[in-house]
């Protein structure tokens, strides 16, 4: 299951706790959601590469295991989206609860 | 070909080469990771290699979204070629001063027609002065922010469309089957340019892309 438009703020999210590879943010998103948020990896990078182009993250080299992999971090303007977002997402679920709440 | 290959294939489908070969490496750097995991959780090699690769998901769902947020092969050649005038300009200092001259020249000789009262070629020549100022000089102006990007942009076009309005009058919609064929290519490089804008970070745009 995913909500469209959802990815990059769940990225933001996890990138905010800590710089991560691609399959690390896939596996957290996963977990974090119990396995309800199942994004396809397939559109997991373009997203990356789409807040990589807004300056919201940027990305370097790492090595883990003795492999190079490139690894993600926010930036500061990426933390200030995510905080909106979150601001966003609240007032959004809270009216769409009270509604069905009322339905 | 294995079946990561396919995919991949299929993924990268009209992305340029960098965009391609970055594609490339960071899905394959991702289905090692699931196929290790998969491995470690007890899978056979087939089931593993499966399992990773559904993980991936619809590789043409996966090309469609690259396509959105990285340079596709046309668009990275439109960044590579369109910049071949102003570089064959400015690397020949003559040619270059005689380009910026021009327009100018042009423009006074348009005044001194009007003055004269031969006002058609007065006209004409103000337009030509104008097009070639639009399409000479802006390589030499400080155009290398966004914002003055984006003014510059609207000049541009204000004068374009202004001098067909000059030019053809009237007649500009008896003559727009001309008028459309002349400018289909400039539409066509600008509607790619608004395309690039969007993919690239601002740093790193050329000076051309601010035009």
């Amino acid at each position: 299951m995913n909500f469209k438009g959802t990815l990059p703020t769940l990225i933001l999210e996890v990138l905010a706790q800590e710089p991560s590879h691609g399959y690390r943010i896939a596996q957290r998103i996963k977990e974090r959601s119990d396995g309800v948020l199942d994004f396809k990896e397939g559109t997991l990078y373009p997203a990356l590469h789409k807040l990589q182009n807004e300056s919201l993250v940027e990305s370097y080299e790492g090595v883990e295991s003795g492999r190079t992999r490139r690894y993600y971090r926010i930036t500061q303007s990426g933390r200030k989206a995510l905080n909106k977002d979150r601001a966003e997402w609240r007032q959004l679920s809270r009216a769409v609860s009270i509604i069905l709440g009322e339905a | 070909m294995t079946k990561l290959d396919v995919w991949l294939n299929e993924a990268v489908r009209h992305l340029s080469r960098d965009s391609a070969s970055q594609v490339r490496s960071e899905i394959r750097e991702h289905y090692d990771a699931e196929l290790e995991t998969a491995l470690s959780d007890g899978a056979d090699p087939e089931q593993a290699e499966t399992r990773a690769l559904q993980a991936l998901g619809d590789p043409r769902n996966a090309n469609c979204q690259y396509r959105k947020v990285l340079l596709s092969a046309s668009e990275a050649a439109l960044l590579r070629e369109s910049n071949f005038e102003a570089r064959a300009i400015c690397s020949k200092p003559r040619l270059k001063w005689a380009f910026l001259a021009a327009p100018g020249v042009i423009l006074l000789a348009s005044t001194a027609f009007l003055v004269m009262g031969n006002i058609d070629l007065a006209r004409g020549l103000l337009v030509l002065g104008l097009l070639m100022a639009i399409a000479f000089i802006p390589p030499f102006l400080p155009i290398y922010t966004p914002s003055r990007g984006r003014v510059f942009r609207a000049i541009k076009w204000s004068v374009m469309i202004g001098s067909v309005a000059l030019l053809f009058g009237r007649n500009a919609l008896q003559w727009s089957w001309l008028l459309a064929s002349c400018v289909f290519p400039i539409f066509w490089n600008e509607w790619k340019r608004v395309a690039i804008r969007r993919k690239l970070p601002v740093g790193q745009w050329p000076k051309q892309l601010y035009l």
